[in-house]
């Protein structure tokens, strides 16, 4: 579930600081930062640069918090501009992440070693492993797959904040697991053309 | 033929699947362990730990709040830049009712959704991503340069991100299909002056 679902800021105290209040101000940052953080951490993995982003997420919403209309949640008004300043980002020709922002499949093979997370999956090494396999997907493929499963964007509003398909949006969230599972699954069922070729059984497959 | 992994992530996430998909699913051990373990990254993604924001973050972040980009000159010179600015979107209107390949836009009012001969939308957002990347293309900004060709740059940029706001929080507010298209189009007009006052800019350096 987001992080920005939870996040509380009274409508007085947006109204304060779009007034100009510095305690207000701080008040919102101290309850949006985290979130903001984690969000541009997942989609910007170079810690510099998601640090850059992180401050101009913040100018923005204070310079321009008194745009913010009050329908829909605040917390949902300051992660699209965290995202949206994330995503302009990876767009930017100069950024080298764009040499491998619209990797497609086919690409080589995904480098990675999972460590062996033995019996328990829930451990400190699986979640070390997630870490690596999703920091090894391409910049665009990773971003698609985070705003969808973790912060619940849907496939249309994905697809809008890209200028891409609907399906566009739909496919790079299907590689992305494609790929997951490559790295993550230490014997996968083979996948053929993003479909199971597992044996099927008897009585319904 | 089992269940391709378009089909159970959309099983997965509620959205609509063929009934056959779903009996299968519920039928075909393979299918349903494939769509148990999506189920599982998936909440394995949301529990990952959140990295901490920078320390001395906010003290840097209230500086850049209160400090104005371009204090005073954009004052002085408000009334040259307002000029440009009038240039800029009268050339851009003059454009508009000359063009005979571009069709009008919706009307002002209208909650009327476009009309069938209007560019389509999807027209719209490809020209716009276009006039994005023409702009990243372009050399970086001079250290110097007119206040009102800064000043022009600096509000159409503004609009733009307006825009941009707008249209990304769109699902959330309601627009409608007219509303979307009117600031699908204001965007690319402005990027195409934007691209042009740009050039301008690029060609005025010698000055």
């Amino acid at each position: 579930m987001s992080q920005f679902q939870g996040m509380q800021v009274s409508s007085d105290t947006i109204r304060a600081a779009a007034g100009g209040d510095a305690v207000a101000q701080e008040a919102i940052y101290r309850e949006c930062s985290r979130p903001v953080y984690a969000v541009i951490r997942r989609l910007i993995p170079n810690a510099a640069t998601a640090d850059d982003i992180f401050q101009d997420v913040f100018v923005e919403v204070l310079r321009s918090i008194g745009t913010y209309s009050g329908d829909g949640a605040f917390g949902g008004w300051v992660r699209t501009i965290a995202v949206n300043k994330c995503l302009m980002h990876l767009r930017s020709p100069w950024h080298r992440s764009l040499l491998w922002l619209d990797a497609d499949e086919g690409d080589d093979e995904p480098r990675f070693q999972p460590i062996d997370p033995g019996p328990h999956p829930e451990t400190q090494a699986a979640a070390a492993d997630l870490e690596r396999a999703l920091a090894t997907l391409p910049a665009l493929t990773r971003s698609v797959v985070w705003l969808h499963d973790v912060e619940g964007y849907k496939h249309h509003e994905i697809a809008r904040m890209l200028g891409r398909s609907t399906g566009f949006s739909k496919s790079q969230l299907a590689r992305a697991h494609v790929r997951l599972r490559k790295l993550l699954d230490p014997m996968p069922p083979e996948v053929t053309g993003g479909s199971l070729s597992c044996t099927p059984l008897s009585t319904s497959c | 033929m089992h269940a391709s992994i378009d089909q159970l992530l959309s099983l997965r996430d509620g959205e609509p699947v063929d009934a056959e998909i779903i009996r299968h699913a519920e039928n075909c051990s393979d299918c349903a362990a494939e769509l148990a373990r999506l189920r599982r990254i998936q909440q394995r993604m949301e529990s990952l730990p959140q990295a901490e924001p920078p320390a001395m973050a906010w003290e840097q972040i209230q500086a850049r709040t209160h400090s104005q980009p371009v204090p005073g000159r954009a004052r002085v010179t408000g009334a040259a830049a307002a000029a440009v600015i009038v240039a800029v979107i009268s050339g851009l209107t003059i454009r508009h009712l000359d063009s005979t390949s571009q069709p009008p836009l919706a009307s002002a009012g209208g909650e009327r959704p476009p009309v069938a001969d209007v560019v389509p939308l999807e027209h719209l957002v490809a020209q716009s991503r276009e006039l994005d990347e023409m702009l990243q293309y372009l050399p970086e900004r001079p250290s110097v340069e007119r206040v009102a060709m800064a000043a022009t740059i600096d509000s159409i940029e503004q609009r733009v991100q307006w825009l941009d706001q707008q249209l990304s929080y769109a699902p959330d507010t309601g627009l409608n299909d007219a509303q979307t298209y009117r600031l699908w189009r204001e965007r690319v007009d402005l990027m195409d002056s934007l691209v042009k006052v740009r050039y301008a800019e690029g060609g005025s350096r010698s000055f």
